[in-house]
């Protein structure tokens, strides 16, 4: 019984991605066509005669009338071709495995920082309820959290980079590791210790301190929060009394029982998070310059450049739509209250 | 269970102390080795490498150092052969025929002969690239050989500046084993992005870094150094923290006029500046109101507050300018300071709006974009709009708008814009037939017949002499007539650290970074 | 109370005033930390406002004003007696900036909370109550604009609206940050409303003949409506940051058209590196602090009208005698 129902959920949820992930191409086509400016116009108004633009345009098809190109796009998108970029000839497989990548990276290690801290701080808030752990854990959860990751990240530029001068302020490695350090898998952590390459490791490190430090403070303001709220909700439930009133130990009581059952919820909040990390990735990518695919998408909506921006945002919507049916999927097993 | 607990929190607390200790102790600059190699650091982004489809600087300044044309700037701005040894041209100016120099080879061993350049001419006009270089080549008709060392190119019109065009990248030699001749080489084939310059591309990371190596076929002079690695920043803030941290070697476009002045003051780094050829300016739709009016344009050029723009936005990095033909080049002269004043006159406006029964003050709008000149267009046409405003005569309303809907609307939707200039080749031609021409490339509206006269005979005059005169004459009828307003010539700037040589003799009117001419003590 | 007695002619009336005081009780009942929270994250709150509606009568100078009795003012001053917190590059004072600063903030964020609302509430209330096809269409259409980052979305909607007759500015801005949150707010209603309808009291409405509409009005809305302060302040917060890393990206306003935090934080960026920490410095905290305050003040919503979490003060209990109408037995 419990299978059959847990196989339909699934079929279910699979099906409703179809449409959504639709809508989700239709939409950025849209927005991306009537925007005023084309990406031609971009990179050449302003030096090159209007007769020229206007013969490159009708060359790359864009004279064609919208439910053509519409046409096209999906074709294209169908047979997995997301194409080359307008404005600089680049394959989009190719910005994806780049810079795909290095956001991958960042991402990965500042989810790492928020897990850490949000859960630490977290537990202790929730368990020490209205202590000053509670009052302290809460305030540096809010405070973490309304701070702008861009003002953060330049107060942390300043503080380490600057004044201290303990840690690099930019890029994912210097100039010359990077030169020299081999490609596998586009991941330079990865990269490095495939080769042994320890020197350039411990270089890499360091650039990943800060920017993964900042985005992943910044996120775990939410994990605090929600963790807090989630260990005070296990704390009341009747089998912790019954633990009690069993006579075991307090501690064990907490510990064993309260935040195993409180950590539960870290999967789903983690998948919910990817969109925002993803869109918070653009402004520490910004302000850290690295190399990560929300800072070619903000490039690329500059240029107006079309192929660059659907690509894009195609495969970040359907990264966050493969995180949250997993999210969801994970949760349906483990809880059946929530199958549909 | 606790006492397996209690050592593992002692573990991380033990080794938490010791990564905090090396991380302070570390020198992180882990490459600050490599001793020969310059690492460059720039703002710009690189769009495309491929010659026949490259029309922005940034991607110009990577091309120039793998590529070369027939003629050049190898010294300062004075125009020489470089792959040719000389060209000669037939009466009428339409056809010239070019004596290429021997043995000289491709950065893969390939010899360089007359194929190869008929071959890099055709391309660029067959392929037609969306960047828009072909157009420099629109009066080229056929380009054919005699020889392994002769070229010939036939010309549709007149044109005086022939050589000029082929010391842009329109005329660059790429070898025609490895360009295909109908597609775009991608800008990480780096294999076949092969050219006779100083260096080699070995490796391009898109909006990361490229990593030039020195041409072991090179036909020229050793480059100074073992190397080159260009690395690309997004925000110049990051790139001078780099610089003073010994990340990078050198910097060069674009820093803010704020982080200029700074570092002028710094003991470790060296601000190299001199004279360049970018310039500023305002455009005016001369059809709309109420810019139709020459008296409503007369008094906005006796008010422009040059001095202010130059000294309080850009703290001297730039200096008035007076003609769209900036100082240096031949032929240059100041209209605008003849004609206006050296210094803004509100008396002069009021008279000039008077005269003209123009009511004030006067609204008008003035339209600039937000970061493709940098974030100080901004302070820039602020304080135009307080000169104006103060003058009691206008009142400004600043908009503006980002530069992919900006470069389209141009002259089409608005009534005065602001635009920059950087040229394609450095001679005054450059700087006056494409602004004043009917049907310019902003749409103006402008459209002068005794401009177009000069402009004809300019391209068909044959001697130096006679073609300074046309620019002269048609730089005076442009200051009168007031299509646009030039403001500003900027300095080409680069600033490297104290141990950093060479930057100075490459800071020319050209505004090329040699890169072969730095070395490092 | 006095008030009851003299509004309250009506059983109705009467009613309302009840309700309103339920309403409101768990927030005069708040203790502990959710009161703290509560009174802080309103009082930090109410100080922006003040900043931002006054913003005209508090701020020495004009946000653009960039000379006063025809001196003009230095550039990138340091902070000094007749600039408390120094000057930009553009000779504009900082504290000023701060202010009416915070004056564009208000402005952006309630046109934004106005605008989602009504879009959000509505739509989540009948999709929720009717269910059928456009349930599942609207969810299909709001889970897909959900998906979307909604930095990037805010930012599209920016560059669509800068060549309307809009233009750039305080609308534009609300308008992305509307487009961004709308889901969320519909989200949160439907579900809501889709586990009220459920509840007997409104089956019993049903069976009675209520039309829909009344049905919504008297029985859901309010219900549903108790959700949606914490969400909106907490919301608020949000649109605040999105505003702000859209100035900071260059989307967002200009400054002539006005002050804003998140742009003048982005040209600070650029002087920092230079030494020059005043231009960043205070817009930058002035952001976090408007949002602490709004967090604060949201949290503490969320705590004293969630009743998980709701801690009561233990006082006295009163029976109430029943209305004579409602005596069970005779």
């Amino acid at each position: 019984m419990t299978g059959t129902s847990l196989r339909t959920y699934l079929i279910t949820r699979l099906a409703l991605v179809v449409p959504m992930v639709f809508i989700l191409l239709t939409l950025v086509f849209l927005l991306m066509r009537v925007a005023p400016g084309n990406p031609i116009e971009a990179s050449l108004g302003g030096h090159v005669p209007q007769a020229a633009i206007r013969q490159i345009e009708r060359r790359l098809g864009f004279d064609k009338p919208l439910y053509d190109q519409y046409g096209d796009y999906l074709w294209n998108i169908l047979r997995g071709n997301l194409g080359r970029t307008i404005t600089d000839n680049r394959p989009l497989s190719q910005i994806i495995e780049q810079n795909g990548a290095a956001t991958l990276e960042l991402t990965f290690f500042a989810m790492l920082v928020a897990i850490v801290v949000g859960v630490v701080i977290g537990l202790l808030a929730g368990r020490h309820r209205d202590t000053w752990l509670d009052v302290g854990g809460r305030l540096f959860g809010v405070f973490v959290y309304a701070t702008p990751v861009f003002f953060l990240g330049l107060m942390a530029q300043l503080v380490f980079g600057v004044w201290l001068g303990w840690l690099p302020i930019s890029d994912q490695a210097s100039p010359i590791t990077q030169a020299l350090l081999q490609t596998h898998t586009n991941i330079f952590f990865i990269d490095a210790i495939w080769d042994r390459n320890w020197a350039a490791l411990w270089d890499i490190v360091q650039h990943l301190i800060l920017p993964a430090t900042t985005l992943g403070l910044v996120t775990a303001g939410v994990f605090i929060r929600l963790i807090r709220v989630n260990v005070i909700r296990t704390l009341r439930d009747d089998y912790i009394e019954a633990a009690r009133a069993r006579g075991i130990v307090e501690r064990r009581v907490v510990f064993h029982h309260a935040f195993k059952n409180a950590l539960v919820p870290v999967i789903t909040i983690v998948g919910l998070n990817m969109a925002t990390l993803l869109g918070g990735a653009v402004l520490t990518e910004e302000t850290f310059n690295w190399p990560g695919i929300g800072h070619e998408l903000y490039l690329y909506l500059q240029d107006r450049d079309y192929t660059a921006v659907q690509g894009i945002i195609i495969v970040f919507a359907l990264v966050v739509v493969a995180v949250s049916l997993l999210v969801d999927f994970i949760n349906a097993f483990v809880d059946p209250r929530i199958r549909y | 269970m606790g006492k397996r607990r209690r050592l593992l929190l002692a573990g991380v607390a033990v080794a938490a102390v010791t990564a905090a200790a090396s991380l302070a102790a570390s020198a992180y600059g882990g490459s600050k080795a490599g001793s020969n190699i310059i690492v460059d650091g720039t703002t710009g982004t690189v769009v495309n490498l491929d010659p026949a489809n490259q029309y922005d600087y940034d991607s110009f300044t990577v091309d120039l150092t793998m590529f070369q044309g027939l003629y050049g700037f190898p010294n300062g701005a004075k125009l020489a052969p470089v792959l040719a040894t000389g060209c000669s041209h037939s009466k009428n100016l339409k056809t010239w025929t070019c004596q290429l120099r021997h043995n000289v080879k491709f950065a893969n061993g390939d010899p360089m002969t007359s194929a190869d350049v008929k071959y890099s001419f055709d391309r660029v006009q067959k392929i037609k690239g969306d960047q828009g270089i072909w157009t420099l080549l629109t009066y080229l008709k056929t380009t054919t050989t005699s020889g392994p060392y002769t070229v010939v190119f036939h010309l549709t019109a007149p044109d005086s500046v022939w050589p000029y065009i082929l010391s842009t990248n329109a005329g660059y030699v790429v070898d025609h084993k490895t360009f295909p001749a109908n597609k775009i080489v991608p800008n990480t084939d780096v294999k076949d992005l092969i050219g006779t310059g100083p260096y080699q591309l070995t490796k391009f990371t898109p909006g990361q870094q490229a990593v030039l190596t020195p041409n072991k076929y090179y036909w020229g002079p050793k480059p100074k150094n073992g190397g080159v690695i260009i690395n690309y920043y997004s925000k110049s803030s990051t790139m001078k923290l780099d610089l003073e941290k010994g990340n990078i070697d050198m910097a060069f476009q674009t820093f803010t006029p704020t982080e200029i002045s700074a570092m002028q003051k710094e003991s470790g780094l060296v601000v190299h500046s001199a004279p360049g050829v970018v310039i500023r300016y305002l455009v005016f739709n001369v059809k709309r109101p109420p810019f139709n009016s020459l008296a409503v344009r007369k008094a906005i050029a006796y008010l422009f507050p040059r001095q202010d723009i130059a000294s309080r936005v850009y703290h001297n990095t730039v200096t008035p300018l007076y003609s769209m033909v900036p100082k240096g080049l031949p032929g240059a002269i100041e209209p605008y300071k003849t004609l206006y004043g050296a210094k803004p006159s509100v008396a002069k406006a009021k008279a000039v709006l008077k005269a003209a029964g123009v009511k004030t003050p006067m609204s008008i709008q003035l339209w600039w974009t937000p970061t493709h000149y940098g974030d100080a267009s901004s302070d820039e046409y602020i304080e135009i709009q307080r000169a104006l405003d103060a003058s009691h005569l206008f009142k400004v309303s600043l908009k503006s708008a980002e530069w992919a809907q900006y470069s389209g609307a141009l002259g089409k939707t608005y009534g005065a814009f602001q635009l920059g200039w950087f040229p394609d080749y450095p001679d005054a031609d450059d700087y006056t037939v494409s602004f004043y021409q009917t049907n310019s490339f902003y749409n103006n509206g402008y459209s002068n017949k005794t401009m177009d006269g000069l402009i004809a005979k300019e391209r068909a005059a044959r001697t130096t002499k006679s073609r300074i005169k046309y620019l002269e004459k048609m730089q005076t009828l442009a200051a009168k007539t007031l299509p646009t307003i030039p403001y500003w010539q900027g300095n080409m700037i680069a600033v490297g650290r104290s141990d950093v040589k060479g930057i100075d003799s490459t800071l020319d009117a050209t505004y090329y970074m040699r890169f072969w001419l730095i070395s490092k003590s | 109370m006095a008030a009851s007695a003299v509004t309250a002619r009506t059983p109705h009336g009467r009613a309302r005033l009840i309700a309103l005081g339920h309403a409101t009780k768990p927030i005069r009942e708040a203790t502990g930390m959710a009161r703290a929270m509560l009174w802080s994250g309103a009082a930090i709150t109410l100080f922006f406002i003040v900043l931002g509606v006054f913003a005209q009568w508090i701020s020495p100078y004009g946000f653009g004003q960039y000379e006063s009795g025809g001196v003009r003012f230095p550039q990138l001053a340091h902070p000094s007696a007749k600039h408390l917190m120094g000057t930009t590059v553009q000779s504009s004072d900082v504290m000023a900036r701060v202010i009416w600063g915070a004056q564009t903030e208000l402005k952006v964020v309630a046109i934004a909370l106005v605008m989602s609302l009504s879009v959000g509430v509505p739509l989540g209330l009948i999709s929720g109550y009717f269910g059928g096809v456009l349930d599942r269409a609207l969810v299909l259409v709001m889970d897909a604009l959900f998906a979307f980052p909604y930095l990037l979305l805010a930012i599209v909607i920016a560059f669509l609206l800068s060549n309307s007759s809009i233009g750039a500015g305080v609308f534009t801005a609300a308008i992305a940050i509307t487009a961004a949150y709308v889901p969320l707010y519909f989200r949160v209603v439907r579900n809501h409303v889709i586990s009220v309808r459920e509840e007997p009291y409104v089956d019993a409405a049903r069976a009675l003949g209520a039309r829909p509409r009344t049905v919504i009005r008297k029985y859901v809305f309010f219900n549903v409506v108790q959700n949606v302060p914490p969400i909106a302040t907490l919301n608020a917060a949000d649109a605040i940051l999105l505003l702000a890393a859209l100035g900071f990206l260059g989307y967002g306003i200009q400054p002539t058209q006005g002050a804003e935090w998140g742009y003048d934080v982005s040209r600070a960026v650029s002087d920092a590196a230079s030494g020059i920490w005043w231009t960043g410095l205070f817009p930058g905290l002035a952001i976090v602090l408007l949002v602490t305050g709004l967090t604060l003040l949201g949290e503490g919503l969320n705590e004293t009208l969630n009743p998980v979490l709701r801690r009561r003060r233990f006082g006295t209990i009163e029976f109430n005698a029943l209305p004579e109408e409602v005596v069970p037995y005779e």
